[in-house]
């Protein structure tokens, strides 16, 4: 039971941290707060289903072609419709919400709106330290903190790295830099997609898929990079940490009382706040000029 | 090499220059002196790019409302409608006003950072290394947050940044603001030795006796309008120059 509930809270933390990651970035380099950022995550775990389950692709490159698919899906939307209105923050807002909408009623219209499963990408299990862990959760757990790993590797140590960490931090210098900053925006947004769909091609297996599966993690996003301070990548994965460990928590403690890990996250980021506003790693948003 | 002609913004309602024209020549080092709000930052941003990317990315609200006339050519070629990282790439670089670190980087990945043009491994090297030459302050505080560097310290990142992009005309913006008389000399000795290295220099700056000093020419901007322009001894011997814009 305990070991059970330690894999699905890293699991989680994992699932979580990618997402908030994804969500970090472009609301640094972009001031973007992108409210469609779940429904890549929920689009991945539809297109899974239909290439695994329907059309019967392996799984490899069932992930690979969800994760290409949905990121040249998100790169459109940011082009056409967010990258235009980025100085506007609340039609940024009305649009991202209108997005994800857009998603969950096409998901709607062609699968409807029963909860389906996805076959495991990996079956069979490991036995860690005695304690038996499907295959599909010690992967999916692996992948997820390799990459995170390689995208704090690009970001602290690649050329695109640097410019991405600048252009978050002063986009006028960054254009007197020659950076030309628009094209490193939608490379943000790219990646963060990519994130966003990774995270939804490997979860959506151990989860139930259903069309407004966006809703609950964008909460969750939410709440984690505001405890971890807007647009800190060091602050989401903490929070990211810190939100799949007290939702465990209540699990664990009140077994009853399972439906309360949401209210329970969003308490510990008011108390965050209350003490810290700025959150955890919180960078003050300083005037751009 | 750099050449104003008739440029006018108005921001709105409000003209912030009005039909400004000056040139730079290669290897010159030219300053432009005049008193608050006369329009000097507007003319370097102009000029760099930032104010037609302003417009662009605020355009459909009130502060878009940017109106740019005139032209700027940079060796030949006019610019005055290239972004500004086009702008940059051709050796046009501006260091802005209130130095304007990336705070949250430390002094190494400011200066990389600057360097994003030089793709080449052994050219970047060489021009950190002179970049450390020319500051050694930096070199010690490679490793720093530069959030957490002293003002004069902050402004020799600024100017090492936008060296470490190889520019052939570099534009500083109000250097010596904040700075102690002797860290202010210190920083014009390095200017100066900038420009004899061999990159062209526009200048903006307040102290007017330092800058006439060290300038091969200079413009006097007011009230969003060239209204002086030649060397120290041409401008000194003017008295109503001296009195009203120089207050010598
Ligand atoms: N975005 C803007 N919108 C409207 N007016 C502006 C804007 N930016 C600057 N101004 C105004 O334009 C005038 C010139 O500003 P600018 O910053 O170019 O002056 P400056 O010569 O650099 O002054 P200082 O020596 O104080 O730096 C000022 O009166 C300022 O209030
Ligand atoms: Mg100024």
């Amino acid at each position: 039971m305990l070991a059970n509930i330690l894999v699905t809270t890293l699991v989680n933390a994992a699932a979580y941290a990618m997402l908030a990651v994804g969500f970090s970035l472009i609301f640094g380099v972009g001031r973007i707060i992108n409210l469609a950022h779940t429904a890549y995550y929920m689009l991945a775990g539809f297109s899974i289903y239909t290439l695994v389950a329907t059309a019967g692709c392996p799984a490899a490159p069932a992930v690979l072609l969800t994760i290409a698919l949905i990121t040249v899906i998100a790169v459109l939307c940011y082009k056409l419709l967010i990258d235009p209105m980025r100085e506007h923050e609340t039609t940024v807002l009305i649009i991202t919400i209108a997005l994800a909408l857009v998603f969950q009623e096409l998901m709607l219209k062609y699968f409807g709106g029963q909860f389906r499963s996805v076959p495991s990408l990996a079956r069979g299990f490991f036995v860690i330290l005695g304690v038996q862990v499907t295959r599909q959760h010690a992967l999916t757990c692996m992948v997820l903190v390799l990459i995170l790993g390689a995208v704090w590797l690009l970001l602290q140590k690649t050329r695109l790295g640097l410019a991405i960490r600048a252009t978050a931090q002063d986009k006028e210098v960054a254009n007197l830099m020659g950076m030309d900053v628009s094209r490193i925006a939608a490379i943000t947004a790219a990646i963060s997609a990519a994130l966003a769909a990774t995270a939804g091609a490997l979860v959506a297996p151990l989860n139930i898929l259903e069309p407004h599966m966006w809703l609950h993690p964008l909460t969750i996003i939410l709440a984690i990079v505001v405890l971890g301070g807007l647009g800190s990548i060091k602050g989401s994965i903490l929070g990211a940490v810190i939100i799949a460990l007290s939702e465990s928590l209540v699990i664990f403690l009140l077994p009853q009382g399972s439906f309360l890990k949401g209210a329970f996250s969003l308490l510990i980021m008011i108390i965050v706040l209350l003490i810290r506003p700025e959150g955890l790693f919180g960078v003050a948003l300083e005037g751009e000029r | 090499m750099l050449e104003v002609k008739e440029l006018t913004v108005c921001y709105d309602t409000a003209m912030l220059l009005n039909e400004v024209s000056m040139e730079v020549h290669r290897g010159e080092l030219v300053s432009l002196i005049g008193p608050n709000g006369a329009g000097k930052t507007t003319l370097m941003r102009t000029i760099s790019g930032l104010v037609l990317w302003e417009k662009q990315m605020k355009r459909g609200t009130r502060a878009g409302n940017i109106t740019i006339t005139g032209e700027v050519y940079f060796q030949g070629r006019r610019i005055d409608q290239l972004p500004p990282h086009q702008i940059a790439r051709m050796g046009l670089v501006l260091c802005p006003e209130r130095r304007r670190p990336f705070s949250e980087l430390t002094v190494e990945e400011n200066l990389g950072a600057g360097a994003y043009l030089v793709r080449h491994r052994r050219r970047y090297q060489d021009t950190l290394e002179l970049v450390y030459r020319t500051f050694p302050v930096l070199k010690k505080r490679s490793r720093q947050i530069s959030a957490t560097l002293s003002g004069g310290e902050q402004q020799m990142l600024a100017i090492g940044r936008a060296l470490m992009t190889r520019p052939l005309l570099l534009c500083i913006d109000e250097p010596s603001t904040g700075l102690s008389p002797l860290i202010k000399q210190e920083l014009f000795a390095r200017i100066k030795e900038i420009n004899e290295s061999g990159i062209t220099m526009l200048l903006v700056e307040q102290d007017v006796n330092l800058t006439l000093a060290m300038s091969t020419r200079s413009y006097i901007l007011s009230h969003s309008k060239i209204v002086a322009r030649g060397d120290r001894n041409e401008l000194l011997a003017d008295e109503t120059i001296r009195r009203s814009y120089l207050g010598l």
